[in-house]
């Protein structure tokens, strides 16, 4: 398996107030897989997503990627993972405002030692027309095509996508859902992605479910459609 | 692949570009006045150095009562010394200065020619180019006295008077009623020698190695020449005021300027720093981001720390050209204005260079570097989630709820500023002070001149000169007439006249600067002097070496190793000079004279009947007032640049941050905006707060600038000049600092309303971004 997660268990606060966010998750997934973690607000599908991308910590358990654990590493090591394995793609499209659309996707390319080329992304994101302009000139979904585009650029093994369509309409939330779809065929990586949008499950490898904080189905989607189908 | 995230820095000085223009303005401004303070000092310290050789300065001089014979100049030669004649004369002229006279010298002392030519015939006349300044005298024009008449024919830096002492025990030069001239040797020949100085300087054959070795030799040069000629003044050359002051305070001001530098250089970075913090508050999604995607704190502190770097690299270049070309001319033109100096020539100066580019750098980087690496510390979620504080759950502090709603509102956003307002607080305070240091001198100054009008022991002060031949102990009859027709021709009817003695002896404290001291020897009821028995000394001599009843001062004689100690029984109010007072009679005891001996009158009138032959000198409120004189002329301009620089500095500490207290609530005062408040309710909450501050901090660091400025004034009087001027502080200054401040304030205040009225509505409703 290409992501190996074991007994993972995450709380917050302390005695009385003491949540358990995370209650042991196992799951294992495929190079290549997208994979869709669903669940009410609250149930602890972010918090494991910043655990599986390096940007929070697990309080017992282990992640293991490609060989790598994750447990062992100080924070050093876990800036270089992130840096070699991880893209990011959040609700909040966080673009720097003083730079173009070419210059933030460049931003994610510095990080690289093989990243893709910038003008065929652009093209392939529908952004090479905009690639002068400065995020305040973009709509809110080129904004978050642009951000897609800073996170694949450095072709990352796999793509962590925080409820990336949560702050836009139908039209564009399957826009960018189409989107990921393409670079996840094209590039070919492991996709996981965070939403409450229960429809989306439907273009997914693997659906996960989250309820307080432990995982209650895990399961194949073999009837995978294209996100061009989604109705919601 | 270079980092992309640099291409923002430029982007940002042109968005940014009224906030980058005051920045840039105050560290140009800054470096580059330091950098050309640091050339011309470096390059005119290096001409006055080099002056010593160039123009082949003496190793000393001495003054004798009559010209030395032919047998006198072997016995001296003989002491291992070569003696050259630099005899002089001390002209009264009609514009009611003093012009000492020299014919022009040919081998030691030797003159820089700075314009003009020398003179070649009679009637003609090189003088001091400082003297020339200070009178506004032209080549071509014409001095006058009673007796002469020249026509300047140039003007010279006399390398034995790079400052304009009058005598070595001046408390101050004079350089507007004291100069210096050249003339030529045959002229100088015919002058009378009634009047005439006989000086000669010397150069040691084998030259000292050291200082101490110096002090040695000029120790026992004085008691051998003592054996055979009659001193009436020694001076090696490491106590001539007029030779070695100008190089001794040329160094004092250079640390100074680097304080000021770097205090400046602190202060932007700070503000830079505080600037950068809000750019992370506002940017805390994006930082998160890149952390999160691979970023590594290290290279963001670095991308921060660029902007801070860059600004300081531009401003240190532009800062230096403009002070090698520029601000060179203005330093140069402020020495010229004190120092009668040799012309210079601008040397690259690699530690102007390092003290003005590398080391504002260094503290640039030093400063936002701890303030970056502690902000950046967060882990990346944190900065997602815009929690840019360790503290969790922090609480807002409670308000009574009877404190009106408003007031509270302000009280919020002072609380929520607070860092960029103790940095205000920090700003006002420098501010302050260098309006302070500003103002303070010329009143200070003002006012001694009054004080000392108003309290002088006399109007004149006559100090007799008994005639050589009245001390000649070999012929006891010529003596003896000599004395008799001395006391005739002294006598006066006068009845202001009152008869006093008048000793000089040496400090001998060390903390202290070593200087000559004024004993007078007064009548028992003196109506000048109110006397009480025993020893008084002047509040002037009192508060400079921080003397009490009580205390024993221990004296010198000053070209002699004998000691003289008094116990201190009154402190007389008297700033004046730094002088003791006792009983004629007790004081010529101490001093071995006949207890009726006197060699100088009191006086409120003139006195017209005592022969003009036997009158040394007469002190007069201008001389007493000599020293003030010459610091305003010296210090004046100087005063005006320190005055200008603080409004300029505190008008852009004040718009700095403001600007960046109203930035950080753009998006607060926009959402007030939407909710219906008006323009002028908005500037009551947001510039009221800073308003109040303003004044507040204005008030509050009052108190601690005049103890700072109480203790440099007193550093400053006491380490750099002899004699005294007392503290003042006219109480007046304080209303004129606050009204400066406030005034300043106010064109700000009006900018930034102007500002926070375009904060459009549309912030508080868009992406965080």
């Amino acid at each position: 398996m290409f992501i190996e997660i074991h007994g993972i268990k995450k709380a917050f606060g302390q005695g009385d107030s003491r949540v358990e966010v995370l209650k042991g998750i196992d799951l294992s997934l495929r190079k290549g897989e997208f994979c869709v973690l669903l669940g009410p607000s609250g149930s602890g599908k972010s918090t494991l997503l910043n655990i599986i991308g390096g940007i929070d910590s697990a309080d017992s358990g282990d992640i293991c990627i490609s060989g790598e654990h994750r447990s062992t590493m100080k924070e050093k090591q876990l800036t270089r993972y992130r840096r070699k394995h991880l893209g990011y793609i959040f609700q909040m499209y966080n673009l720097i405002p003083n730079l173009t659309v070419r210059e933030n996707i460049e931003v994610g390319a510095y990080l690289s030692d093989k990243p893709l080329n910038v003008d065929e992304l652009l093209k392939t994101l529908g952004l090479y027309p905009h690639r002068d302009k400065l995020p305040n000139q973009l709509s809110g979904g080129q904004q978050q095509r642009c951000s897609i585009g800073r996170a694949i650029v450095k072709n990352p093994d796999i793509l962590l996508c925080d409820e990336p369509t949560g702050a836009l309409d139908y039209n564009t939330s399957k826009e960018i859902l189409k989107l990921i779809e393409t670079v996840n065929q094209k590039y070919g990586n492991t996709v996981i992605m965070v939403t409450h949008n229960g429809e989306i499950r439907h273009m997914a490898d693997r659906v996960v479910r989250l309820r307080d904080g432990m995982i209650r189905d895990n399961s194949l989607n073999t009837n995978k459609l294209p996100a061009e189908a989604l109705e919601w | 692949m270079g980092n992309p995230l640099h291409k923002r820095l430029f982007r940002e000085l042109r968005d940014e570009a009224g906030k980058y223009a005051v920045i840039f303005l105050l560290m140009i401004l800054s470096i580059g006045f330091i950098s050309g303070f640091l050339v011309a000092d470096n390059s005119m310290i290096t001409a006055y150095n080099n002056s010593f050789e160039d123009y082949n300065i003496e190793d000393g001089h001495f003054e004798t009562q009559k010209e030395m014979n032919r047998a006198q100049r072997k016995a001296v030669s003989a002491l291992g010394i070569r003696i050259y004649d630099l005899y002089f004369m001390d002209e009264p002229l009609h514009n009611d200065s003093t012009m000492r006279l020299f014919a022009i010298r040919e081998e030691v002392n030797r003159a820089c020619l700075m314009k003009g030519d020398l003179p070649v015939k009679p009637g003609e006349i090189a003088i001091d180019r400082m003297y020339a300044d200070n009178n506004k005298l032209s080549i071509g024009d014409t001095l006058e006295s009673d007796s002469y008449h020249w026509t300047i024919t140039g003007f010279v830096a006399l390398s034995d008077y790079s400052t304009l002492f009058a005598d070595n025990s001046d408390s101050m030069f004079d350089s507007i009623k004291f100069g210096v001239a050249l003339v030529t040797p045959e002229e100088f020949a015919d002058y009378g020698r009634d009047t005439m100085r006989y000086v000669y300087a010397w150069k040691y054959q084998t030259p000292p190695s050291g200082e101490r070795e110096e002090n040695d030799m000029a120790d026992e040069l004085m008691k051998a020449l003592g054996k055979e000629i009659k001193l009436k003044d020694f001076v090696p050359r490491y106590r001539n005021q007029a030779i070695m002051f100008t190089g001794d305070d040329m160094g004092g001001d250079r640390v100074m300027m680097m304080i000021l530098l770097y205090i400046i250089i602190v202060i932007m970075a700070f503000v830079m720093a505080i600037t950068i913090s809000n750019t992370i508050a506002r940017e805390a999604g994006v930082i998160g981001t890149l952390r999160a995607s691979g970023y590594t704190r290290g290279e963001l502190i670095r991308h921060y720390m660029a902007m801070p770097l860059l600004v300081t690299v531009i401003s240190a270049m532009i800062g230096n050209i403009l002070g090698y070309t520029i601000f060179k001319e203005v330093s140069a033109a402020l020495y010229y204005g004190s120092y009668s100096l040799p012309t210079y020539v601008t040397l690259w100066n690699a530690d102007a260079f390092l003290l003005t580019t590398v080391v504002p750098l260094i503290l640039m980087a030093a400063v936002n570097f701890l303030i970056l690496q502690r902000r950046l510390r967060l882990p990346p979620l944190q900065f997602l989630r815009r929690e840019l504080t360790r503290k969790k759950n922090r609480k807002a502090f409670r308000l009574n709820r009877h404190i009106r709603f408003f007031t509270r509102f302000r009280l919020r956003v002072l609380f929520q500023n607070r860092s960029n307002y103790l940095l205000l607080l920090v700003g006002i305070l420098f501010s302050n002070f260098l309006l302070m240091f500003g103002l303070l001198f010329p009143a200070v100054l003002e006012h001694y001149q009054m004080h000392i009008a108003d309290n002088l022991l006399c109007n004149y002060q006559y100090v007799l000169t008994i005639p050589l031949d009245a001390l000649d102990e070999e012929h006891k009859l010529r003596s003896l007439v000599a004395m008799m027709e001395f006391v005739d021709g002294v006598e006066t009817d006068n009845t202001d006249a009152e008869k006093f003695s008048i000793f000089t002896l040496k400090t001998t404290d060390e903390r202290y600067m070593l200087e000559n001291l004024m004993l007078y020897g007064v009548e028992t009821d003196s109506r000048y002097v109110h006397l009480e028995r025993g020893v008084s000394v002047s509040s002037a001599y009192a508060d400079k070496n921080n003397l009490s009843v009580g205390d024993t001062v221990h004296l010198k004689e000053p070209y002699g190793e004998k000691m003289y100690d008094f116990h201190i029984d009154h402190i007389y109010p008297y700033d004046g000079a730094l002088a003791i007072f006792m009983e004629r009679t007790a004081l010529n005891d101490v001093m071995g004279e006949d207890r009726d001996y006197f060699c100088g009158y009191f006086s409120d009138t003139e006195i017209t009947d005592i022969d003009e032959k036997y009158i040394g000198s007469v002190i007069t409120l201008e001389d007493l007032t000599k020293i003030s004189r010459q610091l305003d002329v010296s210090m004046g301009s100087m005063m005006y640049l320190v005055d200008g620089f603080a409004v300029i500095i505190f008008m852009i500490l004040i718009y700095l941050l403001s600007k960046i207290i109203i930035e950080k609530n753009a998006q607060a005062i926009s959402m007030t905006k939407i909710l219906g408040y008006s323009g002028r309710e908005i500037s009551h909450l947001y510039i009221m707060p800073t308003t109040l501050a303003v004044i507040f901090f204005l008030i509050i660091t009052m108190p601690t600038v005049e103890r700072g400025m109480r203790w440099i004034f007193r550093y400053y009087m006491v380490s750099s000049i002899s004699g005294w001027i007392p503290y003042y502080l006219d109480p007046a200054i304080f209303g004129e600092m606050f009204m400066l401040g406030l005034g300043t304030y106010a064109i700000v205040a009006i900018l930034e309303n102007r500002r926070l009225q375009k904060v459009p509505m549309d912030l508080a409703l868009k992406n965080v971004e």
